[in-house]
């Protein structure tokens, strides 16, 4: 019945046994550290030879005189291309890992995921809407919203997604894991046909747009981008952390979060559109990029313990540690072509997804 | 103290609970029994604020329907029956889901210590780090009775009285367990706190309880202290069974005796 890995007693950091909180912080110092060198390694790294340490040592110290070599060209691809990139990729990564722990708190379940149980693909079905139907149908939102539109299309469609999931997988306070990710699956086929329709009905530019975007890549960074979906993202991490006293409670029943003084109705809309919201404006920049909700929580409660408070910020330093580097990896690996970083995050988080469910079996009744 | 009232309860059309009165004063445990099925647990759960129901329940002299649930987290704390997780908590961290509300009548400083004490009083010392879902049923039901009373430490706040709701508290436990926790609920009674315990064995409610309520279909078939409740007559009627009520002589006390064969 119980997991390998948690076999043995906690050996304690502080002074109490059974408190993980000193380990927790100490993790948590070393995800900044992490989070800082993938930073530099994305910057330093890609198909030109740009040199971003002369870039860098510039905006530190100002112009060496006679370091010619310091171009307008180097200049260029680093501020233009690689800082917004890696600026969207941290936005990204720790909004889909801050999300997945959230929603494994929200429906009590560590096999919650937006990408699993359908909220990206509605998030999708919402984005496509908006490419294909923006000059037709929706026309009158996008000339309301502008740049917006995408990522407010893509958080209705999560939102919708959700709400409906939520409402059919819980009954008196407990979610069912099986009706959840059936009804998940159900969802996601849902919102891939009307998305199947819409591409159906797509003309030729349409479909170029959407084939770049539905592969998901942080290729197309701009700080346009940044600044239509960064707040957004932004506020809607910042508004996590509030989130955790009351996840934690949430793990015991929501009739117990309730008795311990939680107000249940609001925590979970609050999490719902939230989750919605952030996920909606990462699929809107970067389409889908799968399982980093699901595996990025998972190890980190194997190190640090299902404490909200501290697994919400390690998840969102992981979840941006890990999207930089599965980027370098997508921009590099076939240089100078890219890989789309779908493609990388499925295929390492895939196997470890396989692995979490081999070690779960018979812990988690399905 | 706490009031109900003609507290009705129904989910979907079928009404569960009926125009039950009933009522626990600081200082008493008030025992519900009653076969399964009765209506105990609902009961329970609609003074707990998570049922609808019509009629009125007052807590200190407040409206439960228009206490807010940190409010009410303040004035009582709630044992369920049984809590699953599907997350790897530690012991520790069970216990001081109890202190969330931070409402627990300690000095701040004593916070950080109340789970200890708390999993001591339950004798489970020295389980801080053990893992929860390692743990056998009746474990588990203590560490969440350590939870339910970190929640309300102090049986008194501010001058007002505090309440503990068990729901079946001792039903998983080994018989020196059962006295272990009932005289944890005496003791809360007795500093000035009121105690509502959903029981299924007679003899500790009459050992234990001020008052019973027996609770039959839904309603409310009797109220009153142990020897005025317990007779053959309802008890056989309630639970459908055969069984002898005596009395022990050096105490007063009655106990029940189940006889071998179903009515």
């Amino acid at each position: 019945m119980a997991d390998q890995s948690i076999a043995g007693p906690v050996k304690a950091m502080g002074a109490s046994e059974g408190d993980r909180s000193g380990r927790a912080r100490a993790v948590i110092l070393l995800l900044c550290l992490s989070l800082a060198i993938a930073v530099l390694l994305s910057l330093t790294s890609g198909a030109s030879d740009a040199s971003a340490v002369n870039v860098i040592r510039d905006w530190l110290f100002g112009t060496v005189p006679g370091d010619a070599a310091l171009s307008a060209r180097d200049s260029l691809i680093v501020y233009e291309i690689r800082l917004p990139r890696v600026i969207l990729g941290m936005l990204v990564g720790a909004a889909l890992a801050v999300c997945g722990a959230v929603m494994q708190g929200l429906f009590r379940n560590p096999l919650a995921d937006p990408g699993l149980i359908g909220v990206s693909a509605g998030s999708s079905l919402g984005a496509v809407a908006v490419i294909v139907l923006g000059g037709t149908v929706l026309a009158p939102a996008t000339a309301l919203l502008g740049t917006l539109a995408l990522p407010f299309a893509a958080f209705f469609g999560g939102l919708a997604t959700t709400l409906v999931l939520y409402e059919v997988a819980t009954r008196r306070g407990q979610t069912s894991v099986a009706t959840m990710l059936l009804a998940g699956i159900a969802l996601a086929a849902l919102a891939m046909a009307l998305t199947g329709i819409l591409i159906f009905m797509a003309d030729d530019r349409q479909l170029r747009d959407l084939t770049f975007w539905s592969l998901g890549s942080l290729g197309g960074a701009t700080w346009a981008k940044i600044a239509s979906v960064g707040p957004i993202i932004i506020l809607a991490l910042a508004a996590m952390p509030f989130l955790a006293r009351g996840l934690n409670a949430l793990a015991l029943g929501e009739a117990t979060a309730g008795h311990l003084g939680i107000p249940v109705q609001r925590l979970k809309y609050t999490a719902i559109i939230g989750v919605s919201a952030a996920v909606g404006a990462s699929v809107a920049v970067s389409g889908g990029i799968g399982f980093v909700g699901i595996v990025v929580p998972h190890l980190l409660r194997l190190l640090i313990g299902p404490d909200n408070r501290y697994l919400l910020p390690a998840s969102a330093l992981l979840g941006a540690s890990l999207l930089l580097l599965a980027d370098a990896v997508a921009r590099t690996i076939v240089a100078p072509a890219e890989l789309p970083i779908g493609i990388v995050t499925a295929v390492a988080g895939a196997p470890l997804f396989l692995w979490i469910l081999l070690r779960k079996r018979g812990v988690i009744d399905l | 103290m706490i009031e109900a009232r003609d507290v009705s309860v129904a989910i979907g059309k079928k009404r569960i609970v009926a125009d039950v009165d009933f009522e626990v004063r600081p200082g008493e445990i008030s025992a519900i029994v009653g076969p399964n099925g009765s209506g105990k647990t609902t009961f329970l759960k609609a003074m707990s604020g998570d049922l609808a129901h019509t009629g009125r329940i007052v807590i200190n002299d407040r409206e439960l329907s228009t206490m807010k649930p940190v409010e009410a987290a303040t004035v009582r704390a709630v044992l369920p029956q049984a809590t699953t997780l599907s997350f790897p908590f530690t012991v520790r961290e069970i216990v001081r889901l109890g202190l969330v509300g931070g409402l627990a009548g300690m000095l701040p400083g004593e916070n950080e210590r109340l789970p200890e004490r708390a999993l001591a009083r339950v004798d489970l010392e020295g389980f801080s780090g053990r893992f929860y879902q390692e743990l056998s049923g009746g474990e588990q039901q203590r560490v969440q009775l350590a939870r339910v009373l970190c929640q309300v430490w102090a049986p008194v706040l501010d001058g007002r009285p505090r309440y503990l709701f068990l729901d079946e508290p001792v039903s998983s436990l080994d018989i020196k367990h059962q006295l272990i926790i009932m005289n944890i609920a005496r003791d809360f009674a007795r500093r000035g706190g009121g105690v509502v315990a959903i029981l299924h064995d007679l003899n500790l409610t009459a050992m234990y309880a001020d008052r019973i309520f027996v609770m039959h279909r839904g309603r409310l078939a009797a109220t009153g202290s142990p020897r005025e409740v317990l007779s053959d007559e309802l008890i056989e009627r309630v639970f459908d069974c055969r069984l002898k009520v005596g009395v022990l002589p050096a105490s007063d006390m009655p106990f029940v005796l189940p006889q071998s064969s179903v009515s």
